[in-house]
């Protein structure tokens, strides 16, 4: 079998991820092995931008102009485009404008100048707001194993989908107390699975870093947490950070509609 | 089924002295919780009800691998450790039961019967506490499913010899077993009016696999759903739960393929997802309608009992209080103070 040929690129965001892959390092050498690198500038300088790809890994949010161009050539030259960590799968924290006017806010951080001169500034959004997604992998950054796992199913021909539960079932698979019955502000019923429930483990809330799970139901969860005694701020604050881009939206609506 | 007692200051010896079947493990404090653990008889929380997760860990590990695969041959190498587990109470081991016989009835288990083989289950009396409710459940004794029992009496414990497994434990511990006299009997059954007389949590389950099945339109399940979380964590501490997932994983440094086994959940939304992405239960009320009705209703006509021990897990577990105790008494039409009740009315 041909090795796959494949291409891990970062748009906006802090390049965690990319740096979480280059820590798997005692499978590093096996995956070199396995995939045909192409493009990894993070790794190498000796990017091949001309050759077509089986799979690209892009982390990241589309913030930019620039980003936007380069996600369009990346996906146009790629059969699987995989989205990879929170930014590329939800938008990112620096998706969350709750409520407020994005010009505006961006005028608040850079002035009215326009500080950024190489290219335009967008919204920050997910990949999947712009072109097709054909598999993702949460995670804030991501995680080496579920990474491991992924890379390893897409190199058998696999394209894997992220499952769709709470990470309170891996929480139970531990044996924790239950954070959000010790009154915490637990994030676990909202946010996906695959981290192994590292935070609550160690007694420490769930702060929703994989982000939401597909149809959450957040409205039970905020009730709860108001019943706990949790200010309305408190729990949208919570809730935006890494909501992504959609939860972001629904809680501006859910504000707004409350105003009215 | 024979009968000794147990000095009490012989019970960590004779404990020490099953560890010629396997590990042992029993329930030890975690934090405010218990859960069963691998320790020394002088660790174990004697006093302790309900572990986080039950005794079906043992039996069918939330996760593990199931088969391995390369090229056209596979291997399962699944074998788990002989264990004695120490401390269930007769409300878990009826729930082992349950296990027992969904996971051998039609078809056996091969995951399960390994463990089965491989664990001698030595059970322990209880007293119970505000969230028990095995009296109503016809749980809170048990005749069978065990090797060995101990009733605790204070200064020295009843050994019941459940099964021929625990007739051969004997050979392990039988030097510290002495035979009963007519006063441990007679102390035996005071001890079962005290303890029947602790119960404290009333609920009544007569009628209610056609109380479930009649409400199949209350609008109680609707109200339930829109609380519900969908954690998942009631069918995870549930004893009786059985449902699992498969997952196949690559294995990248041994170049094979792990199909893993973990434990699944009615109440999340895949669950009932099918090919083409229609999905039979698509709202939370769906999902917890059939729990129950599994629960209470299905299992009543496939196994004549239902598949509830009151162990009180849900009880403790549910973020927003959904439970047993809470449902049946809603579908009773009997006042409930559940959290889940009170959420409609906080957005009106």
């Amino acid at each position: 079998m041909k090795k796959p040929k494949i291409g891990i690129y970062g748009l906006t965001g802090c390049a965690g991820d990319q740096l979480n892959i280059l820590n798997c390092e005692d499978e590093l050498l096996k995956l070199f092995d396995i995939f045909e690198i192409k493009s990894f500038v993070m790794a190498s300088s000796a990017a091949d931008e001309e050759a077509s790809l089986d799979v690209a890994f892009v982390e990241g949010s589309v913030s930019t102009e620039k980003d936007l161009e380069d996600l369009k050539e990346i996906r146009k030259k790629s059969k699987i485009l995989v989205a990879m960590g929170h930014c590329a799968v939800f938008g990112g924290v620096q998706s969350m404008f709750v409520g407020e006017d994005w010009d505006k806010m961006y005028r608040k951080v850079y002035g009215k100048k326009r500080a950024v001169t190489l290219t335009k500034p967008l919204p920050p959004k997910p990949l999947a707001a712009y072109v097709k997604v054909d598999a993702v992998l949460p995670g804030c950054p991501i995680e080496k194993e579920p990474f491991l796992k992924l890379a390893g199913l897409l190199a058998k021909g696999v394209i894997p989908r992220h499952p769709d539960f709470p990470v309170c079932a891996e929480c139970k698979w531990k044996e924790n107390e239950c954070l959000l019955l010790r009154g915490e502000m637990c994030m676990g019923p909202l946010t996906n699975s695959g981290c192994g429930a590292i935070c609550p483990s160690l007694g420490i809330p769930c702060i929703g870093c994989w982000g939401p799970i597909e149809k959450e139901n957040w409205e039970a969860e905020a009730f709860l947490l108001r019943e706990r005694g949790f200010s309305v701020e408190d729990i949208v604050n919570r809730f935006a950070i890494f909501g992504g881009m959609e939860r972001a939206d629904k809680l501006r609506k859910f504000l707004e509609a409350k105003e009215e | 089924m024979r009968l000794f007692k147990l000095k009490r200051n012989n019970l960590f010896p004779f404990l020490r002295g099953l560890e010629g079947f396997g590990e042992l493990w029993g329930p030890v404090r975690k934090g405010r919780k218990v859960v069963y653990a691998r320790a020394k008889p002088e660790e174990f929380d004697l006093e302790a009800l309900r572990t986080i997760i039950p005794a079906k860990k043992f039996f069918l590990p939330p996760r593990f691998t199931a088969l391995k695969f390369r090229d056209n041959t596979w291997e399962d190498d699944y074998r788990p450790r002989r264990k004695v587990i120490f401390g269930l109470h007769p409300c878990e081991i009826h729930a082992l039961n349950i296990y027992h016989r969904f996971y051998t009835r039609l078809f056996t288990d091969p995951y399960y019967e390994r463990s089965k083989e491989a664990t001698l289950i030595v059970g322990l009396s209880c007293v119970p506490d505000d969230h028990c409710f095995c009296y109503a459940t016809g749980t809170s004794t048990v005749n069978e499913g065990f090797d060995l029992f101990l009733t605790d009496l204070g200064d020295r414990l009843l050994v019941w010899v459940g099964s021929p497994r625990g007739e051969e434990s004997l050979k392990l511990v039988g030097k510290f077993l002495e035979d009963v006299e007519q006063k441990d009997i007679s102390d035996y059954v005071a001890w079962r009016k005290r303890r029947d007389a602790a119960f404290k949590l009333k609920v009544d389950l007569d009628g209610m696999p056609e109380i479930v099945s009649f409400s199949y339109d209350s609008p109680v399940w609707e109200k339930m759903g829109r609380a519900c979380l969908s954690c998942g964590t009631c069918t995870m501490v549930c004893p009786t739960c059985t449902c699992f997932d498969l997952e196949d994983e690559y294995d990248l440094k041994r170049a094979e393929m792990h199909r893993e086994r973990f434990w699944y959940s009615c109440v999340f939304r895949e669950y009932s997802m099918v090919a083409g992405g229609h999905n039979f239960r698509e709202a939370r009320s769906e999902r917890l309608k059939l729990w129950y009705t599994h629960k209470l209703v299905g299992f009543m006509s496939e196994y004549g009992a239902p598949a509830c021990v009151g162990c009180g897990r849900c009880v403790v577990s549910c973020p927003v209080g959904i439970n047993v105790i809470s449902v049946v008494r809603a579908l009773r039409q009997e006042r409930t103070t559940a959290l889940w009740t009170k959420m409609e009315v906080k957005d009106a």
